[in-house]
């Protein structure tokens, strides 16, 4: 199996690659890695497939990669990135981090300043945030938009590596960049956290609407095969998902937007799969709220103007609200969860009379919460559209929860007895359940200045691209030379030390200022 | 004027996903000139009955003319967000699925005309 970003950089030309690593909660979970590994906190993915020769290949090719991989961490995720350059001689390459998107610290003020508020997107109200919801919280991360990521390209960067940039946003920092937009901020002095409407070339009649097509090109393909026929209704159709492309999407200056796949890879880029994608985890279509412009996707039209080309027209911006939105988590109790199978007739009558011993059992942990479902029986389906079906076997899957650890050890205890001690039949599916530590999601929003001042932008290089850079007079094949010297170190003892001392100085990560 | 109940899978295609405590799914009819069948055959009442038990609400449906879909957005439906919610589809990915299969009510005569399959 190829990993997926190899592929695309293998089978097609690119300028950028983006990619996004982070769900909702990621932030928490990579922020707990941090708290225990100060070198951890970041998206290990995507060491596997730089190693697995994705880094060359990104240098051969000359394209520049965008990803939100930093996560709670992105300091160490680049310098992860610097390392491997080195062990491939890519002495020169250049790595930005864009962060400040942490508002741990600030939370607890944001009540008395007014500068923060709940968020209850079932009412549309939003309340001033208050202690009670902003209690121990794990993680608080705003979601930037694609301002920092176009600053760290206009500074050289071939790498960008970001904490929470939203998903689509990385894709609308590679076009700020590229339409040149952000060159025109940065000689303004513009803010480097936006607003980014506001850097458009006069040239430019409704940068809104520009902002908003690309931010709808990366809302369809940061998902990645999702817009090339995975996750689709039309699944018995679509050939080869084995081999499915990964997205393509041509992007011009003005909005124009073509998604595509590379070609001879499986799958199928169509009207009806990007459809169902463009529609994909939204709200309100006239108004999907992204870091950098309001969204209006009720009029977009696809139009399939070849084989896998589908092209995007009609997204409109309006600009972006003034506040922000934080994901912050706060830990919450315990979980584990079990299942068991119960075959053969009246399996589900057996299946329900084995959940009441088991709770009968339990009955004495008064803040531990069951829920049961009867796989099988129709349980991804809310009850009304429950079909009577005639079942061959049930999966009983307990889900527990509880304040306390020992609540759901005890939990865990029970579910194996049950084989023994309960209706006939019951078998038994794996290990027993571990607990582990629920994590809620707690949305949030917080005044956009706060947080466009404290976004930040530093490019890195090795010590030794840095001087090359700059002086002039370090050649690469210098370098391998000194390598040379210090692998033969067994034969010229003195010699290889000092070479490889000097050779270890030279490609020392170092910070480098941002110009701006 | 008479009605006849079909699959919604005979109507629209789909895909739902997650955003804290809400699901979205997004339908798209087959021909866009079938939206307002769509329209008519999954309203937020209706979502309300489908889905009784697991929330109260809000429903609501959104109208996408530009591809002929909607979005429909089921409030509070995670017992509180994808990582706290004790169902193993735990973040309403097979809702989309599940819905595409529910019988929906449409005008027959204006099924007909505009060549929805009613067997």
């Amino acid at each position: 199996m190829v990993l997926a970003p190899l592929h695309l950089l293998r089978q097609t030309e690119l300028d950028y690659l983006t990619m996004d690593y982070l769900a909702e909660v990621t932030m928490s979970i990579l922020h707990k890695q941090m708290i225990r590994d100060s070198n951890k906190g970041w998206a290990t993915d995507l060491q596997v497939w730089l190693e697995a020769g994705g880094l060359s290949e990104l240098r051969d090719k000359d394209v520049r990669l965008v990803t939100n991989a930093g996560g709670a961490n992105p300091h160490a995720c680049a310098k992860m990135v610097l390392a491997l350059a080195r062990t491939i001689d890519w002495w020169h390459c250049r790595v930005a981090i864009v962060d400040g998107d942490d508002m741990l610290a600030l939370i607890g003020s944001l009540e008395e300043e007014g500068t923060g508020l709940s968020f209850d997107p079932a009412y549309e109200v939003d309340r001033v945030a208050d202690a009670e919801l902003t209690r121990d919280l794990l993680s608080a991360n705003a979601y930037l938009g694609g301002g920092g990521v176009a600053r760290a390209l206009e500074l050289g960067a071939d790498i960008v590596i970001t904490g929470r940039v939203a998903d689509a946003s990385l894709i609308t920092g590679c076009m700020l960049h590229a339409a040149g937009w952000a060159g025109i901020a940065e000689a303004e002095g513009a803010a480097v956290a936006g607003p980014v409407h506001a850097w458009a070339p006069e040239s430019v009649d409704s940068p809104l609407d520009v902002l908003a097509a690309w931010t709808v090109a990366g809302h369809l393909i940061e998902c990645g095969a999702q817009v090339t026929g995975g996750n689709a209704t039309d699944w018995a159709t679509i050939e080869d998902l084995a081999n499915v492309g990964y997205p393509v999407a041509e992007v011009g200056f003005d909005g124009s937007v073509v998604i595509s796949k590379p070609e001879n890879t499986g799958g199928v880029v169509n009207r009806r799969v990007v459809a169902e994608q463009l529609l994909y985890e939204i709200g309100d279509p006239s108004a999907y709220i992204t870091p950098d412009a309001i969204i209006d996707i009720t009029e977009v039209t696809l139009t399939e103007i070849g084989k896998d080309r589908v092209e995007m027209k009609g997204a409109r911006g309006l600009a972006p609200t003034p506040w922000l939105k934080v994901s912050a988590c706060r830990i919450d109790g315990w979980f584990a969860a079990s299942e068991l199978i119960v075959p053969g007739q009246d399996c589900l009558s057996r299946a329900q009379r084995m959940d009441e011993v088991l709770r009968a059992r339990l009955e004495h942990l008064t803040e531990l919460h069951i829920h049961t479902e009867y796989l099988g029986a129709g349980a991804l389906s809310p009850p009304a559209l429950r079909p009577p079906v005639e079942l061959f076997e049930v999966v009983v899957r307990w889900a527990a929860s509880s304040p306390r650890r020992g609540d759901i050890e005890t939990f865990g205890m029970a579910i194996a007895p049950l084989v023994l001690t309960s209706p006939a039949g019951v078998s038994g599916m794996g290990a027993r359940a571990r607990p582990r530590q629920q994590l809620r999601f707690i949305p949030l929003l917080v005044k956009r200045g706060l947080i466009e001042q404290a976004v930040r932008v530093r490019t890195f290089q090795s010590r030794a691209g840095r001087l090359a850079d700059r002086h002039n007079w370090i050649e690469d094949s210098m370098f391998s030379r000194l390598q040379r010297m210090s692998e033969r170190r067994n034969e010229h003892r003195l010699r290889g030390r000092l070479a490889e001392g000097l050779l270890r100085r030279l490609v020392e990560p170092a910070e480098e200022e941002v110009r701006h | 004027m008479s009605e006849v109940w079909i699959p919604l899978s005979r109507l629209a295609h789909g895909r739902s996903g997650d955003k804290g405590d809400l699901v979205n799914i997004g339908l798209i009819a087959h021909d866009p000139a079938w939206l307002p069948l769509l329209i008519d055959a999954v309203t937020p009442e209706r979502l309300a009955e489908w889905f009784a038990g697991w929330t109260d609400g809000p429903f609501r449906v959104y109208p996408v003319p530009g591809v002929g879909g909607i979005n429909c957005i089921l409030h509070r439906i995670l017992q509180g967000g994808g990582t706290v919610c004790h169902r193993l589809d735990a973040q309403g990915k097979a809702l989309g699925q599940v819905v595409l299969r529910a019988m929906v009510p449409v005008n027959e005569k204006a099924a007909r005309k505009l060549g929805v399959d009613l067997s």
